[in-house]
């Protein structure tokens, strides 16, 4: 009876369905370095601003920290961090002995007092980044199951009083290094191993040729010299193919090359400029820009030149279009109504076109991380053009560049393999 | 007298064998389980009315052309600051300065402060509901264009009644429901979680038990955390029993 009693009040039960909650960041509190306080206040600190770029953790004002200062890395009292709103906890102990620096990370579930992840390690000083960056990817793949970017590297283009060049950095803007001298060199693209990058130049004085450029000894060499104008290479997933466009007989058209350069096969043949192509993740389709409707619009087609389709129908000047990884969106640049380029995403499927950017300078050149979690793109929202990231979703944008005559031409480098 | 077969009432009878009772009884307690899941189909009862009333708010406005590049949802912008509360004696309007023809912008015209009769008027008006009626006079924002028909993400096509206690709860519970970024977009997709929560009459949550967990503790732990933090406008009359003996069930989608 008391069984047939609970089996009709359930059935009586009234149930509420929820959903759509806020999605908020994790409140993060990030406790005082222990140990060393030169080091680890410096590898608190690249974590602190890849957890705040991140835009997956809210980092907790330490003045409010209830917990004193000395408190150690395991003896925690854990409702002192819980009374401050905190529900995930980093403590950092760093030691420097010699010339190599170690250190002891670990990130705890303060409303369970649980240790989550506990990480030793070490690198020269030269390198001390790297450890807060590889802690970093190592805490967000424990939260989303996904790779994290704080170890990748990204290619831009400076503007010097000389000219171009192309630079390597972190992904936070940190380390730069020039790949190249100061010609006319634009449009950076990683190799999918992250060796080196391929770009487009001016260099050799008889128009824009594709050369490459290894990341590690900046050696360059020529890539594709076809023409006098060919631009935009986009290597394939598998990095053994590449896209790029090259005009010949006053036709730009999208081409298709071996990965040393040769065998160069033409995909489209539409009278007009066909350019900017993108692989999809899958390296099926190819997304591109063809002026084949009367205006920049974004079309996608298959990896052998076929079946071409048109995404893109609002707006009158849609360019530079980036796949996302995750291969649902294509990131591009449109110009508005108030002739002002600002960034979109479109839906692959249904061709949903959605807008990022408003009000913010000018905005172009998307690329997409690798995990498929930020875009960075260039902008003049701060005054001169700029790096920045951003959520897909065009929310947190942070500035990545300080270059001093600017910064342009983003190109995100691939993860790097697992250790 | 002959000798009597009379037997002593006191002698032990033969026994009675279980397996008919046992029997009985199975099948009474069948009999009551299936009226009691069954027969209340056959009666009309009024189902309760537990549907939360779920408005969505549309914005109206000039349909943007669909040839251009859309806009950015901004929330909206922020209400005016409200007028001070009219006090019993108007203050005296401080004189104009004087205006140089020519020079500088037009200034709006000066309008002459409410008579203590008029601010009874209108007093009296806004508590009648006329005041609300009245059609507003707001300029239509240019970059405010919508669909003239009404927001495209709308849930229905009319109005539906529901029950007010439960759209509060919904409502309170929402304000505090909150999905941590760090679960992946993927993985919310896939949660789901059911609380049963009890409500006692003052309205304060007695305590709530998860029916199914989501399998992300982040999840369930930011779902512990909004019920924790809601609170309630207390049950009406009709609903404070079952609410507290019985519960109600949570389902919750990121």
């Amino acid at each position: 009876m008391i069984l047939l009693l609970a089996l009709l009040l359930a059935a009586d039960r009234p149930v509420i369905d929820l959903a759509g909650g806020r999605v908020q960041a994790y409140p993060l509190a990030m406790a005082r370095p222990l140990g060393a306080q030169e080091v680890s206040v410096a590898v608190e600190s690249v974590l602190s601003q890849d957890f705040e770029r991140s835009g997956l953790f809210k980092l907790l004002d330490p003045a409010s920290f209830l917990a004193p200062a000395s408190e150690g890395l395991t003896q925690i009292d854990f409702l002192k961090w819980q009374a401050v709103g905190a529900q995930g906890l980093v403590k950092v102990s760093c030691d420097a002995p010699g010339a190599e620096i170690k250190c002891d990370l670990r990130l705890y579930d303060v409303a369970h007092g649980q240790e989550l992840l506990h990480g030793n390690y070490s690198a020269p000083r030269a390198s001390q980044r790297q450890i807060a960056h590889r802690f970093g990817d190592d805490v967000v793949r424990f939260f989303t199951h996904e790779p994290g970017v704080f170890q990748t590297r990204i290619a831009f283009v400076r503007e010097t009083e000389a000219g171009k060049q192309i630079i390597a950095a972190d992904w936070d803007g940190a380390n730069p290094q020039p790949l190249t001298g100061a010609s006319i060199n634009l449009l950076p693209a990683w190799t999918p191993d992250g060796k080196s990058v391929a770009f487009t130049s001016f260099r050799d004085g008889g128009g824009a040729h594709i050369y490459t450029v290894d990341a590690a000894t900046r050696q360059v060499r020529p890539l594709v010299l076809m023409g006098d104008f060919a631009t935009g290479a986009a290597w394939a997933p598998d990095g053994l193919r590449f896209l790029f466009s090259a005009s010949l007989d006053d036709n730009t058209d999208v081409y298709l090359s071996q990965a040393d350069g040769s065998a160069g096969r033409r995909l489209t043949d539409a009278r007009g400029i066909d350019i900017s192509a993108t692989w999809s993740p899958d390296a099926k389709r190819v997304a591109f820009v063809s002026e084949r409707a009367g205006t920049p619009q974004i079309f996608t087609m298959s990896a052998d030149g076929t079946d071409v389709r048109r995404l893109t129908f609002q707006g009158n000047y849609n360019q530079e279009p980036a796949w996302s990884p995750k291969g649902d969106l294509i990131a591009f640049s449109g110009r508005d109504e108030h002739r002002t380029f600002d960034l979109y995403t479109v839906a692959v499927e249904g061709g949903k076109v959605t807008r990022l950017t408003q009000n913010a300078g000018t905005n172009e050149k998307p690329s997409w991380a690798p995990n498929g979690r930020y875009l960075l793109f260039s902008s003049t929202r701060g005054g001169k053009r700029q790096l920045w990231v951003m959520q897909p979703d065009g929310t947190n944008p942070r500035p990545v560049t300080s270059e001093h005559l600017g910064a342009s031409d983003p190109a995100w480098g691939p993860l790097l393999p697992a250790k | 007298m002959t000798e009597s077969s009379h037997k002593s009432v006191l002698a032990l009878q033969p026994r009675t064998p279980a397996l008919p009772g046992l029997a009985l009884a199975v099948g009474v307690h069948a009999a009551v389980f299936g009226a009691a899941l069954f027969l209340p189909q056959f009666f009309d009862r009024v189902p309760p009315l537990r549907k939360p009333i779920i408005a969505r708010m549309v914005a109206l406005g000039r349909p943007r052309d669909p040839h251009l590049l859309p806009r950015k949802e901004m929330p909206p912008p922020p209400a005016p600051a409200s007028a001070p509360a009219p006090g019993p004696v108007a203050p005296l309007a401080a004189p104009a300065a004087p205006r140089v023809p020519g020079k500088g912008p037009a200034q709006p015209a000066q309008k002459h402060a409410p008579t203590r009769q008029e601010l009874m008027q209108r007093a009296l008006a806004r508590a009648s509901g006329r005041a609300s009626a009245e059609p507003s006079k707001e300029e239509p924002d240019p970059e405010r264009a919508g669909s003239a028909t009404g927001s495209a993400q709308g849930s229905a096509a009319s109005a539906e009644e529901g029950d007010a206690y439960f759209t509060a709860v919904h409502d309170a519970i929402l304000e505090n429901y909150v999905v941590p970024s760090v679960i992946s977009e993927r993985e919310r997709l896939f949660l789901s979680a059911s609380v049963l929560a009890w409500i006692g009459r003052d309205g304060q949550i007695l305590k709530h038990s998860f029916q199914k967990k989501s399998g992300n503790s982040f999840f369930d732990q930011a779902l512990d955390l909004a019920i924790q933090q809601t609170r309630l406008p207390p049950p009406p009359a009709d609903l404070a029993q079952s609410l507290r003996d019985t519960g109600v069930v949570l389902n919750f989608k990121p």
